[in-house]
């Protein structure tokens, strides 16, 4: 197995295994500019960066625990937070059968082309091909109506942590379109439409400040168009990220109300107090590691990954700087000093006392990593009883006395955080165009602006809209309908239709 | 955080239910094959691998059995010395522990099965990260070229893959084996991560779902899907790697006895019964309530035996490439199977009211009691429900085996106290009346009752587990401890062949060579050879 001269993955390794060769042969240092060349800039920083690695099967990666540790700082945050509202984990199975996979017609047609089936056990065949769920509504839809008779058994709120697959063929990009992914996804029902509407939005509250106070990612909440809601669903929320590099927009995570479509096909009916049938509203939701992504591509640099405080495994990296005839000994006790009073002041620190590695070597390596801050200490600073620190965002230098560190730490990590997404935001911001005609928004479109326009809200007109954006880059289409609308002045016309709008709605090329 | 606990009902564990009396006949669920209970690792050792457990063809549901008239009713427990196997069913289905998946053989682990799944993962995520690993994702689908690339391993595996050919309606290149275990793929990923000795010791785990197509299964106990977390490990010697397989069991050990009540046996596997490929196979070995035994955590010394198969070399400091010396260990969602019991919630509030202008000071008063518990630390629940008749509630969360509860009625809240009861003792003698709703007194009270419960718990299933272990001397003393259904413990130096024989005479395997050893040199039973070890023997899932 794994012997050397099959390192290289057979497929869809393009930039595996070697990318991490050359990082090894001749240094740190990323050969991909992100101004210049992002995608490839991208592929090479996730594996240089040890979020993840590539593998033989395209579309499948190996997350290390660079990553993992991120996926958990959200998770902790998310799952603490569902708990208080009452939601319950729990597991369904990783299979599906095909019967319940087609209930849903609507559904399965969003879901089937892309579908993984298990067709055989060891060496004999399935009597019947097996699903692997693609996302869990039908798996649990048929206990929801088995679990819900009467109206006590409501509000049914229920959250799994699993891993999902969707067999895609379009270019699989890490994190951010792989074949098989780790997320949450959370199925409730309720008694009435209007408990289904609150908790779209109380969750969709939480998926913001995973982005914005976690990620340090600013997105936009609003209402997907009908064309692009979920699948059998009856609307669907979301929060929107933009990648300025590529002008893309990207779906960063998704609440959805369902209505009562799935309670008709899976017969999710209970008595209501009055001793009547009626059937159950419900909702579903979900993000993904998806999100480890669109922080790479909004935060990261030329040198490498960076990483918002609240999400950083390390946030503080601790490296000696010893000269020839310094006190050594004196340096990396100090280190250690250093770093015991950061932990113990509840920072995430380490310290890289790495005797075959120099310091240069050590601070592109922990720049590649994203690290927020790093602390120098060199005999000068052992002497005066200070250290060097400095910023992964912006490179400023500080030097802080040990007296004022604790302090000091906590106060730059906060400001890292906050202008990481302050700079997000104002680049975000740079690059939303609001426009009134279809020159100004092909002109936008042409510019990779995220486009802000008045709409009539129909579907023929955003399919329109697709099939005359379509080119190499791919068309545009509805990012989503802002929560936050702007006036909309009586007597302003659709961009694309001429006929009155009726909204204001994003749209952009999108991942 | 506080110490995260199970009160362990012992419903399956011990003897400390109301149902205590032990099964007077052995169902025949019992028999079942599943040599690979937490750790399965390793289908390339198939040759073992079922050694350990009898495979019968005996059916999930045998037919035969005559089920109690209101088995499977809402609400109704088997009791257990009627039928295990309906009373086992009862509990997961009533207690809303789990549900039958919808493919054969599947589960679905409902959030109260779920929660106690979640405090396994909160201890030990927190004990694995402490002992220094990390953890990782691996993909769940591997080439079948990977597995395929050992004869033996395929061999082994084989009849239990769900191998995917179909994906995105297009037929696959190659097939792709859903993961069984994850060794083929860690291996491969630590051949090209690790160079020199400075990147040793290296120590990652992960959660994750693994699936074998098993024809025979069993809520929790055997399923085709099952969640678990794998740690695998990479060092310079093997000593280091020795360590670090003693300090996983020792973990496992400590969980099992400190969270969950059960007092596992720690000991080796015997040759026969060692994950082939491994030096050295450890195990906890738990005693159930039917008093089969119940493999319930492994860890394994490696060894070079991996790392050769794969390739997986490092620099040493003298330059020289040399194999790397590895570990593995898991726990799954089995664990929780074994356990069935209480988790999550310490404590229920039962407010109890006759008339409407009585509910508010009751219910207001339950609240109150929550939010002090709550904001002590303390996993509590109220049901306020309407629906349901304070009686048929006590009965519900005397079902959940939730070991604590507070009861609180009109009379209660003039008086500023509220109604205890222990779960485990019952009747009268486990309730105390008059216990004051001052938050540091109840605090204090609470606290006190649940370690309470937790040490009782533990002693009961010790005791249990001790009046069951029968020291032998002899090949027809242990005949005789394995006919009554109980462990026997004697002096083994036996050779692999009477180890089987052992086997086939009497359904009894080595469960483990325990740490814990009498002192000197003691006289084989089997052999009449002077050895230095006992072994235990007993039936197991």
């Amino acid at each position: 197995m794994a012997s050397k001269d099959k390192k290289t993955p057979n497929t869809n390794a393009k930039s595996g295994g070697k990318k991490k060769e050359v990082k090894k042969e001749t240094g740190l240092g990323l050969s991909n500019k992100k101004d210049e060349n992002f995608g490839e800039w991208y592929s090479e920083v996730v594996v240089s960066s040890e979020l993840i690695e590539y593998y033989d099967i395209s579309g499948c990666y190996i997350l290390r625990p660079w990553s993992i540790s991120i996926w958990e700082a959200m998770h902790d945050f998310f799952d603490a937070e569902i708990k208080k509202m009452k939601i319950k984990n729990c597991y369904f199975p990783l299979f599906v059968s095909p019967g319940v996979l087609q209930r849903e017609k609507d559904h399965i047609e969003g879901f089937a082309p892309e579908v993984a089936w298990v067709t055989k056990s060891g060496s004999s065949d399935l009597e019947i091909p097996i699903a692997i769920r693609p996302t869990s509504e039908t798996v649990m839809y048929p206990y929801y109506s088995k679990w819900i008779r009467g109206h006590r058994d409501l509000p049914l709120k229920l959250n799994q942590w699993c891993n999902v697959v969707r067999w895609e063929f379009s270019h699989p990009t890490p994190f951010i379109r792989s074949r098989e992914f780790l997320w949450q996804e959370g199925h409730t029902a309720f008694a009435t439409k209007e408990e289904a509407d609150t908790e779209v939005l109380e969750i969709l509250e939480l998926y913001r400040r995973i982005y914005e106070e976690y990620l340090a990612i600013p997105v936009i909440k609003g209402k997907k168009s009908e064309l692009e809601k979920f699948a059998g669903g009856l609307y669907t929320t979301s929060v929107e990220a933009f990648i300025p590099n590529t002008g893309r927009g990207i779906q960063g995570a998704t609440s959805h109300c369902l209505g009562q479509n799935f309670a008709k096909m899976f017969e999710m009916n209970f008595e209501n107090e009055k001793g009547e049938r009626a059937m159950v509203w419900q909702n579903s939701w979900a993000y993904s590691t998806r999100t480890i992504g669109v922080m790479v591509m909004v935060h990261g640099d030329d040198k490498g990954l960076v990483l918002p405080p609240m999400v950083a495994s390390v946030q503080v990296i601790v490296i000696p700087v010893p000269y020839k005839d310094a006190d050594t000994k004196a340096i990396f006790d100090a280190c250690s000093t250093t770093a015991n009073m950061l932990s113990k002041a509840g920072f995430r620190v380490e310290e890289d006392f790495r005797d075959n590695y120099s310091p240069g070597w050590k601070y592109s390596h922990w720049e590649m990593k994203g690290v927020p801050l790093r602390i120098e200490i060199g005999p000068k600073d052992v002497a005066n009883n200070q250290v060097r620190v400095v910023r992964r965002d912006n490179s400023a230098k500080i030097d802080i006395p040990m007296s004022t560190l604790v302090e000091q730490v906590k106060d730059i990590l906060a400001s890292i955080q906050q202008s990481l997404f302050d700079a997000a935001k104002q680049k975000r911001d740079e690059h939303i165009k609001v426009v009134h005609t279809w020159d100004e928004f092909v002109e936008a479109l042409n510019q990779k602006k995220m486009i802000l326009a008045p709409w009539c809200d129909e579907e023929d007109v955003e399919k329109d809209v697709k099939a005359r954006t379509k080119g190499e880059m791919g068309a545009a289409k509805t990012l989503c309908s802002p929560f936050d609308q702007p006036e909309l002045p009586p007597g302003t016309l659709c961009f694309a239709s001429g006929k009155p709008a009726k909204k204001w709605t994003y749209w952009g090329r999108s991942y | 955080m506080g110490a995260l606990r199970f009160h362990s009902l012992c419903l399956f564990l011990s003897t400390s239910t109301r149902a205590a009396s032990a099964p007077t006949r052995l169902s025949p669920l019992h028999h079942h094959s599943h040599g690979h209970l937490v750790f399965k690792a390793k289908p390339y050792t198939l040759a073992s691998r079922d050694l350990s457990t009898q495979v019968t063809a005996e059916a999930e549901a045998p037919e035969n059995i005559e089920k109690h008239p209101k088995s499977g009713q809402e609400g109704f427990i088997t009791p257990r010395s009627h039928d295990f196997n309906a009373w086992y069913a009862d509990i997961i289905a009533n207690a809303e522990l789990a549900d039958y998946g919808p493919v054969r053989g599947t589960m679905v682990i409902r959030p109260y099965g779920y929660a106690i799944w979640e405090a396994i993962q909160d201890y030990l995520n927190a004990k694995i990260k402490e002992t220094g690993h990390k953890n990782v994702y691996f993909p769940q689908f591997i080439p079948y070229s990977f597995i395929e690339k050992e004869a033996s391993h395929v061999e082994g595996f084989s009849p239990e893959l769900a191998l995917v050919t179909i994906g995105g309606g297009k037929e696959l290149e190659e097939k792709l084996v859903v993961r069984p275990t994850s060794e083929t793929i860690v291996n491969y990923k630590f051949t090209q991560w690790i160079r020199s000795y400075r990147d040793l010791p290296l120590m990652i785990n992960q959660w994750a779902n693994v699936t074998r197509w098993e024809m025979r299964t069993k809520p929790f106990i055997r399923t085709l899907e099952f969640l678990w977390q794998e740690g695998h490990t990479a060092h310079a010697t093997l000593e280091e790697a020795e360590e670090e397989a003693l300090k996983m069991i020792s973990v496992y050990k400590t969980f099992a006895y400190e969270q969950a009540a059960i007092p596992v046996i720690v000991g080796r596997k015997s040759r026969l019964e060692t994950f082939a490929g491994a030096l050295r196979t450890y195990t906890i070995e738990a005693m159930m309530g039917d008093r089969r035994a119940l493999q319930a955590g492994t860890s394994h010394n490696l060894g070079q035996n991996f790392s050769r198969a794969f390739e997986t070399q490092f620099t040493d400091e003298n330059g020289q490439r040399q194999y790397v010396w590895q570990t593995s260990w898991a726990v799954s969602t089995r664990f929780v199977g074994g356990i069935i019991m209480t988790h999550g919630d310490d404590v229920v509030i039962v407010p109890i009211w006759k008339k409407d202008d009585e509910k508010t000071g009751v219910l207001n008063a339950a609240y109150s009691v929550e939010k002090v518990l709550k904001t002590a630390g303390i996993k509590v629940e109220l049901d306020a429900s309407e629906q349901r008749t304070p009686g048929w509630k006590f009965n519900f969360w005397e079902m959940k085996g939730v070991p604590l509860r507070i009861e609180i009625g009109p009379r209660d809240v003039s008086s500023g106290t509220v109604v205890i009861s222990r779960r485990d003792v019952p009747g009268k003698q486990g309730k105390v009346f008059g216990v004051s709703m001052e938050s540091s007194i109840l605090e204090a009270y609470v606290k006190d009752k649940l370690d309470e419960v937790q040490s009782s718990l533990l002693e009961k299933a010790i005791s249990f587990r001790n009046s069951n272990i029968l020291d032998v001397s002899s090949y027809d003393e242990l005949k005789e401890a394995i006919s009554q259904g109980k462990w026997a413990r004697g002096p083994w130096s036996g050779s692999d062949a009477e180890e089987l024989r052992v086997k086939e005479e009497t359904g009894a395997t080595i469960r483990c060579f325990p740490f814990e050893q009498p002192e000197g040199t003691k006289t084989c039973f089997m052999t009449g050879n002077p050895t230095e070890e006992v072994a235990i023997f007993a039936k197991s899932y």
